[in-house]
């Protein structure tokens, strides 16, 4: 199959962490003034993006996303005050943490979005997705597990090991 | 419905064991199912691990739909739920409550939004339907993390609070209150009403808006339930639904509503009326002291400050400069002197001789000059002293306190005035034979006649204060003694500094203040002819070269150690001595003074510095440079200390011989005496020693009441107002030309006679017209004067209320969109372009024409056109719809038609009138013979191009109904502006942490099915802070917003979502991260225990703590790290 073919057949996964105020309802809005945007963004609500759990993005990443999308409430507009801010400075150590891993900063992403603004929700939604096809899929194998006491959200259930940058395998689709 | 109370952290399986799942598919008719292949995810949805029944139907929200979910629970099919339709936001609800009547926990239910998120906003159905199956997996993969959660409830506080006193705020407000609920009602103007007061008529009815506003406005004004709250603003809120706290912000009226009877004397004696009406949208003036319209609810007036006027704030003395000034302006003058003398008696005085730092602070000294305000002050004096002795005020009850003044000069005379209006009675002891001080013997005459002191002094004597001349007194315990029950001693600084140079001593070599002494009081100075030199650089050696100039001295030098630029003399004095003939030697200083019997020659040498490096008074010499200079005298001005020898002990005395006292309360170590004046501060201005006497004063009377000295009362003022923020005021000052600076200068000067020339009365009422009215109130007092009930009080401070309520309705309303923002229109620039707003005004009988359609120019219209959706409908500026504009456009037609008989056209984009009788309204006004024009105006000139079009305004508008572009000359134009978000509403809406869309109205929860809501629970809306709407829809949704409003109230409790977060104690290791992160201290630590816990009550539920936990022991409730980590794997795998 020629390469720009399958360039074109990837569509990206995004998690979308929307923070339950301002940005989940601007999907909401969004989509019932019917502004498409790529089927690969998967929305889920939490109640503000202070709750997103630096976790939540790693496991996204290691089931498999291509791309974590973080949208909160404008700086100052934040239900709880200040939740927004918190989610940015976890965002940008995260970030750094992700580049170090070897993950592309675009992969990544914290946009504020109001109640109001569901056209920038589509906007923001194919921008990135656009962003990640041109860097196209993500790899990652999983680590063995580590050996000694398990996190605690390995006791919770969750998958083991943290995910690591598989070495480039071609072209393959996956 | 779950009622048993398990520990809200159960992590439990359900009563029946091992999650049976449901999951529910809606198609919602073909909003969903039009796209998504709702069978293939029903088929997929049964594959996944825990289902155990997957259905779909057509509508899930209604009857049979919930009816599906809760028979399989009843059946024991299935004890967790996933219903996949639409967003949670519309209908969580709704199936929460299906899940509870099937007989399990509402919280064992998760939601998949596969329509908001899903079928609209898809394009590919194949897409769609893997999305769709995608999000199914997270719900289901999520609620069998679901787990059983207590119902938390809370109490709801039964009052409300209204904000907004428009109609929407009124109507709110009155319906609460009908229901028997506490109202508390805020408005931030003075009176409630809003735009509507504003209105004449009402669409399509026609009636007068003021006949079916004020009786609700007296309505609530009288309500016993309703607490009216005007010129206040809300300033914070906490708490959360059912339990707000807000703090309120009450703008001091400056009128006691407790005692105000509304009779409205203040507003017809106060004496600026010349404030732009906010009312009448500035075509008419109002008073400063206002109602903002008759039928004004509260009926209570209010003072309009912007802060103390700069002249005012600046005055040493105390004065009200503005206040004085407005008083001239209006032709007051009596009442201006009083105003002058309720500071100090010296009005003559610091008429003539004062340096005036009013002038300096005057605003319109950054335009073309400032107001000549000490001059206005002479004027008052000298027209008050032309015609007699000036009126005495009549002293406050005798309070048998006896004072004893020590010195009259002007801090003496002031205290001893102010004291004995107080009803002290007061005597002055003076060492010299006659009283005055330094005004009556070193005050030149040329700049302040005896006859004005000896005037001035007459108001301190009216007043039954004993004036004992030529008694010197030291003995302090001796006027104890004599029963004084206070003195205040006041001897100012009359003793000369000596140069301390060789030949001092020489005849000939005098002191400035014997010089000026004996000047003024008519003994022989001989310097016909000589040379005269005199040393020093001050005001004391200006006074004495320009006196020696009078005497006729041959030659006056003044021998100054600064350069030019450093005297200590106002520059302007220094100005004028120069050009009535002194001649300056700066830089000098005397080396020693020469002569034989008397003095002949003054040898200077070189000042090289007079200040050292710390800005001190060090002169440097470099005594190889000298110069010889002859004279016939010497004047020495070199500096006057205190004399205060004869009481120190007891008093102390500190640098250069001033007395030592609290400088705040002027209070000595011997509490019963008080100093004042020069002799405290040393040597300084006749209005800074008078304010030192009314500060005395002040204290002094405090001391006798046996009150605590408290300077921060004495010195209550408001904030100067920024010359800047008054120069910026909407109705720009124009340039007004002032007069021409009086010469003070005599080209000749031979005897004494003042130099400055007197205002005349037209000059002076000019003058005071110039007046830029920077603290908007003069505080002239006459409204303090004439209130029969006194209470007007100037100095109420502002306050904060803080109110308990369980429910907040906005009602906030909108602001006007500002014409000017479209220049082709020309408002602003042609004074015939209007606003509808104030068409409105022009067309109300109590308007400022009362009524008539006339112009700005006095002439009634022969042709009037009305602009549509100015500001709306605009890409440029709004896009939106203002919706209230065409009708209120044809409104307007009919009244100008009606009241001027004009032609009237409307130039229109759509005619938009949906409303119950609008059509009808618009086919009347059709019939009433108006031009409608169907196009949007492209522009409004003055620039005729026939001469038809001459002296009228010409409308260039494309007719689209006709395809022709049209010019039509018209008289007036109408601009028909929207409707826009109040210019605070993003504040507003932050305090009451609401959210607003893009256009900054305020968003309701649903556009449909929510739309007095907010996404905070308990806060409401009503009006046109959520979106333009006419009178009939505010009212409505008022209505709507009480109905919102009372079911929280009469339910009397408010179940609140169970996402608070909990901290596992096992787990916590007690790192604290936690606490600090709540916004909303809900996280405390439990020291003993060595863990965080979290307060239920307070925690609001985001989540932030527990993302932040490194040890995973904080959760949340509803939204755990293993739900969220199963619904992400879920939405992620591949269908």
């Amino acid at each position: 199959m020629p390469e720009a073919e399958l360039e074109r057949r990837f569509d990206p996964r995004i998690v979308a962490f929307f923070c339950n105020w301002c940005t989940y309802t601007a999907a909401d809005l969004a989509g019932i003034s019917r502004m498409e945007y790529p089927p690969g963004v998967r929305i889920v609500r939490l109640m503000c993006s202070g709750r997103v759990d630096p976790q939540f993005v790693l496991a996204a990443f290691r089931h498999g996303a291509d791309g974590v999308l973080i949208g909160g409430c404008h700086p100052g507009d934040c239900h709880y005050q200040e939740g927004n801010y918190k989610a940015r400075r976890r965002f940008e150590l995260l970030r750094m943490l992700l580049r170090d891993m070897g993950i592309e900063g675009e992969r990544l992403r914290l946009e504020w979005i109001s109640a109001s603004e569901g056209d920038k929700v589509a906007r923001v939604c194919n921008e990135m997705t656009e962003q990640i096809r041109a860097l196209g899929p993500l790899r990652l194998r999983a680590a063995p597990p580590r050996a000694g006491r398990p996190s605690a959200r390995e006791a919770a259930g969750e998958g083991a090991g943290e995910p690591v940058v598989e070495e480039p395998v071609g072209e393959a689709a996956r | 419905m779950r009622a048993d109370g398990d520990g809200s952290a159960t992590q439990e399986q359900p009563p029946d064991g091992v999650p049976k799942i449901g999951v529910y598919v809606c198609h919602c008719g073909l909003n969903i199912a039009g796209k998504v292949d709702v069978e293939r995810v029903v088929e997929f949805a049964a594959t996944l691990p825990g289902v155990t029944v997957a259905r779909d139907y057509t509508f899930m929200c209604s009857d049979p739909g919930q009816g599906l979910i809760e028979r399989d629970i009843r059946e024991g099919l299935v004890n967790r739920v996933v219903v996949a339709s639409c967003s949670p936001l519309m209908h969580e609800v709704t199936f929460r409550r299906a899940t509870a009547a099937g007989g399990i926990s509402p919280f064992y239910f998760q939601m998949a939004s596969i329509r908001e998120h899903v079928s609209w906003v898809t394009d590919d159905s194949e897409d769609a339907t893997a999305k769709a199956k995608a999000l199914v997996a997270g719900a289901v993969r999520r609620v069998a993390a679901n787990e059983l959660l207590d119902r938390r409830e809370v109490p709801v506080h039964p009052d409300v609070l209204v904000v907004g006193g428009g109609i929407a705020g009124i109507h709110a407000a009155l319906t609460l209150a009908g229901a028997g609920k506490r109202v508390y009602l805020v408005e931030r103007e003075p009176s409630i009403g809003g735009h509507m007061a504003q209105f004449d008529k009402t669409f399509p009815t026609l009636d007068c808006a003021a006949c079916i506003l004020t009786p609700k406005m007296v309505q609530v004004g009288q309500h016993p339930s309703i607490e009216l709250l005007t010129y206040s603003e809300v300033e914070e809120v906490s708490g959360y639904v059912g339990n707000f706290t807000v703090k309120v912000r009450r703008k001091p009226r400056y009128i006691d509503a407790d005692l105000c009877n509304g009779c409205g004397l203040c507003v017809e004696t106060c004496s600026w009326r010349g404030v732009p009406s906010e009312f009448d949208e500035g075509l008419g003036t109002r008073p400063v002291v206002y109602m903002s319209f008759p039928q004004a609810v509260p009926r209570l007036p209010v003072i309009d400050r912007a802060g103390t006027s700069p002249c005012t704030f600046n005055c040493p003395a105390g004065i009200k400069a503005h206040g004085y000034v407005s008083l001239v302006r209006g032709g007051r003058y009596e009442e201006a002197f009083n105003l002058v003398r309720q500071a100090t008696p010296l009005v003559g005085s610091l008429g003539y001789a004062c340096y005036a730092p009013c002038e300096d602070a005057c605003s319109r000294g950054r335009l073309e000059g400032a107001l000549p305000i000490r001059r206005l002050k002479r004027f008052v004096a000298d027209t008050l002293y032309g015609v007699g002795p000036a009126p005495a005020p009549t002293p406050a009850e005798p309070t048998g306190k006896r004072v004893a003044v020590i010195g009259s000069g002007p801090a003496g005379l002031t205290a001893a005035w102010q004291l004995a209006v107080r009803g002290h009675q007061v005597t002055i002891f003076e060492a010299a034979p006659e009283p005055g001080g330094m005004l009556r013997v070193a005050i030149p005459a040329y700049r302040l006649p005896t006859p004005i002191v000896d005037a001035d002094i007459e108001s301190v004597t009216a007043l039954g204060v004993e004036i004992v001349t030529s008694t010197r007194v030291e003995d302090l315990e001796e006027l104890r003694r004599l029963g004084y029950d206070a003195i205040l001693v006041a001897t100012g600084t009359h003793r000369s500094v000596r140069l301390g140079v060789e030949g001092e001593e020489l005849p000939g070599v005098l002191t400035a203040l014997d010089f000026l002494r004996s000047v003024k009081l008519g003994e022989p100075v001989d310097l016909r002819g000589k040379v005269v030199a005199v040393v020093g650089g001050g005001n004391v050696a200006i006074d004495a070269a320009r006196s020696a100039l009078r005497l006729a001295a041959t030659g006056v030098h003044l021998v100054s150690l600064e350069a030019r630029q450093e005297m200590p003399a106002y520059s302007w004095e220094v100005d004028e001595a120069v050009a009535e003939g002194v001649l300056l030697h700066n830089s000098w200083g005397v080396l020693r003074f020469d002569g034989e019997g008397s003095v002949r020659r003054v040898e200077l040498k070189r000042c090289t510095a007079v200040f050292d490096a710390q800005g001190r008074f060090n002169p440097q010499y470099d005594e190889s440079v000298v110069q010889d200079l002859d004279c016939g005298a010497v004047i020495a001005a070199v500096g006057m200390t205190a004399d205060a020898g004869g009481f120190a002990p007891p008093l102390l005395t500190g640098r250069a011989g001033t007395i030592e006292a609290d400088p705040e309360t002027l209070q000595t170590p011997l509490a019963h005496v008080f100093v004042a004046g020069d002799v405290v501060t040393g040597p300084s201005t006749i209005a800074q020693a008078a304010g030192q006497g009314r500060r005395a004063a002040f204290m002094i009377d405090r001391y006798l009441a046996g009150r605590e000295l408290d300077a921060a009362e004495f010195a209550r003022v408001l904030p100067a107002v920024d010359a800047a923020e008054v120069l910026a005021r909407p109705r720009s000052p124009g340039r007004r030309e002032p007069l021409a600076p009086a010469s003070r200068v005599v080209a000749a000067p031979s005897d004494f006679a003042p130099t400055e020339p007197p205002l005349g009365e037209e000059e002076a009422r000019s003058s005071a017209e110039r007046c830029l009215d920077c603290g908007v109130c003069s505080e002239c007092g006459q409204c303090v004067a004439v209130c029969p009930t006194h209470a007007v009080d100037l100095q109420m401070p502002e306050r904060e209320v803080e109110l308990q309520v369980g429910t907040i309705i906005v009602a906030t309303g909108y602001k006007p969109f500002d014409a000017a923002r479209i220049p082709e229109y020309g408002y602003g620039r042609y004074p015939n372009v209007y606003t509808s707003l104030e068409v409105e005004r022009l067309a109300n009988a109590s308007g400022p024409t009362q009524g008539e359609i006339v112009m700005r120019d006095g002439r009634r219209p022969g042709s009037v056109g009305i602009i549509h959706c100015v500001g709306s409908r605009d890409a440029r500026f709004n896009a939106y719809c203002s919706r209230v504009c065409c009708m209120y456009s044809l409104k307007l037609a009919h009244l100008i038609k009606e009241r001027s008989g004009a032609e009237v056209y409307n130039f229109y984009i759509d005619m938009r009138t949906p409303g119950k009788g609008y059509e009808e309204f618009y086919t009347r006004i059709l019939k009433e013979g108006m031009h409608l024009i169907r196009g949007r105006v492209a522009e409004v000139t003055d620039w005729a191009a026939v001469p038809e079009e001459e002296g009228k305004l010409v409308v260039q508008v494309e007719d689209t109904l006709v395809g022709a572009v049209r010019r039509i000359p018209l008289d007036m134009v109408v601009l028909a502006v929207g409707l826009e978000p109040q210019s605070d509403a993003e504040s507003v809406r932050r305090t009451f942490n609401i959210s607003c869309g893009t256009e900054g109205f305020f968003t309701e929860r649903h556009p449909k099915l929510a739309p007095v809501s907010t996404f905070t629970d308990g806060v409401f809306l009503a009006g046109a802070c959520q979106g333009p709407k006419d009178i009939p829809d505010s009212v409505a949704q008022a209505g709507a917003a009480a109905a919102e409003a009372l079911v929280l109230v009469d339910r009397g409790a408010v179940e609140l979502e169970p996402s608070t977060a909990f901290i596992d104690p096992a787990a916590c290791s007690g790192c604290r991260t936690c606490v600090g992160l709540c916004p909303f201290n809900a996280i405390t630590f439990d020291a003993e225990r060595g863990v965080a816990t979290v307060n239920e009550v307070l925690c609001k539920g985001c989540g932030t703590c527990v993302a932040a936990c490194p040890s995973g022991a904080a959760q949340q409730h509803l939204f755990t790290d293993a739900q969220i980590l199963a619904e992400i794997e879920g939405v992620l795998a591949r269908a």
